[in-house]
């Protein structure tokens, strides 16, 4: 147990950048998201945190198979900090999620 | 710590590993010492490995939506089915079926459940750290290491009940005396095929000691210097001693095998931790 406390870390992340990069302050709200892959994935999950607003299912809809790049819509929830939480299955079977941030000034 | 997915994920793979290896063990240990008594033992333990492979399966699906919908929902199943995660699980539940299968057709039947057990210890080479490497040396001393270490488990229950009684101390002592003689080229290739594989892996000593999934590894290979010093204790004095018509050594040896049984245990799990849930380095 002391291992799983020390080092449960998400084994597998495979993301490689985003638009907006993580961390990053913007001064508009984009329209969508891009998330760029090491290898190929199939986005299962992606949802939205903002402020005091519960997290707003992302519609990945427009994406089948397995690809490495992804464009998603996003809806504009105002300035703030919007946080993007994914889930994914790689080729090889293993599941895959992550978190990104960005904030809107 | 890994969240309550991540625990059950661990749990269900310690699950899958001691009852494909405790089914496989007991049908090859069943086959080549001519033993009797396995059926029971064996539909056990391959109806643990299948419940808990179907589990593993359906838990993969929750992770892909990060609640228990993914576990029925039959588009996130289905894209499982298509990687080498479905491709394990078919192979889990061919080889354990004809395992079962092969229980019930005779001394014949027991190669049919062999090859049942091979094909469910084959699948472990499909999903993992050492299917990513795509190395096929390393895929076989997998298989290798897994036949040895399933051996290893399948001697311990037919041991155990004939050191159990008087009336079969001589075939315990037999039974123990051979095992030890295959033991004697086993271990080493039991140890060598863990060696290179956690070289292949790991890559240095310093990662070894630096990493939690080095750590765990040096936990795994304590606790299999232990049960190597428990089967010499077994091989050197038990088993001469029983063989000698010893009652004391009936019960060291009753003994002895249920610490085996709780190393065993322990090594499955450090595995199935070591298999889930650390960062391989890179």
């Amino acid at each position: 147990m002391i291992i799983i406390c020390a080092t449960g870390a998400i084994a597998h992340s495979p993301l490689k950048s985003t638009i907006p990069a993580n961390d990053a302050i913007i001064s508009e709200v984009p329209t969508e998201v891009f998330l760029g892959f090491k290898g190929n994935i199939r986005l299962t999950r992606m949802s939205m945190t903002h402020a005091d607003h519960n997290a707003v299912k992302m519609d990945i809809s427009g994406h089948v198979g397995f690809i490495k790049d992804y464009v998603i819509p996003i809806e504009s929830m105002g300035l703030g900090i919007y946080i993007i939480n994914w889930r994914g299955l790689g080729a090889d079977g293993h599941a895959l999620n992550g978190t990104f941030s960005f904030t809107v000034e | 710590m890994p969240d309550i997915w991540g625990l059950l994920a661990i749990v269900t793979k310690f699950l899958l590993y001691l009852g494909v290896l405790t089914a496989a063990g007991t049908v090859f240990t069943a086959l080549l010492f001519r033993l009797s008594h396995y059926r029971g033992l064996c539909l056990t333990f391959s109806g643990i490995g299948l419940l808990a492979a179907i589990a593993a399966f359906l838990l993969r699906g929750a992770n892909l939506t990060g609640d228990a919908s993914g576990m029925t929902d039959p588009e996130m199943l289905g894209l499982l089915w298509g990687t080498p995660v479905g491709t394990a699980l078919l192979h889990r539940i061919t080889g354990l079926g004809l395992l079962v299968i092969g229980l019930y057709a005779g001394r014949i039947g027991l190669w049919v459940s062999a090859v049942g057990g091979l094909i469910a210890i084959w699948s472990f080479t499909h999903i993992g750290h050492v299917a990513g490497r795509e190395a096929s040396l390393l895929e076989l001393t997998l298989i290798l290491h897994l036949i040895v270490a399933s051996f290893w488990i399948g001697i311990l229950t037919p041991l155990k009940r004939l050191a159990s009684s008087p009336k079969t101390w001589s075939d315990a002592a037999g039974l123990g005396h051979k095992f030890g003689l295959l033991a004697t080229v086993m271990v080493p290739l039991l140890i060598a095929a863990g060696g290179y594989m956690g070289y292949e892996l790991v890559g240095s000593v310093n990662t070894l000691i630096s990493m939690g999934y080095g750590q765990a590894l040096i936990l795994k290979v304590v606790l299999v210097c232990g049960l190597l010093a428990l089967a010499t204790a077994n091989k050197l004095r038990f088993i001469p001693r029983l063989r000698a018509g010893d009652s004391k050594a009936s019960a060291h040896l009753i003994t002895s095998i249920y610490v085996e049984w709780l190393v065993i245990l322990a090594v499955l799990g450090t595995t199935a931790v070591l298999t889930s849930n650390l960062t391989l380095p890179t």
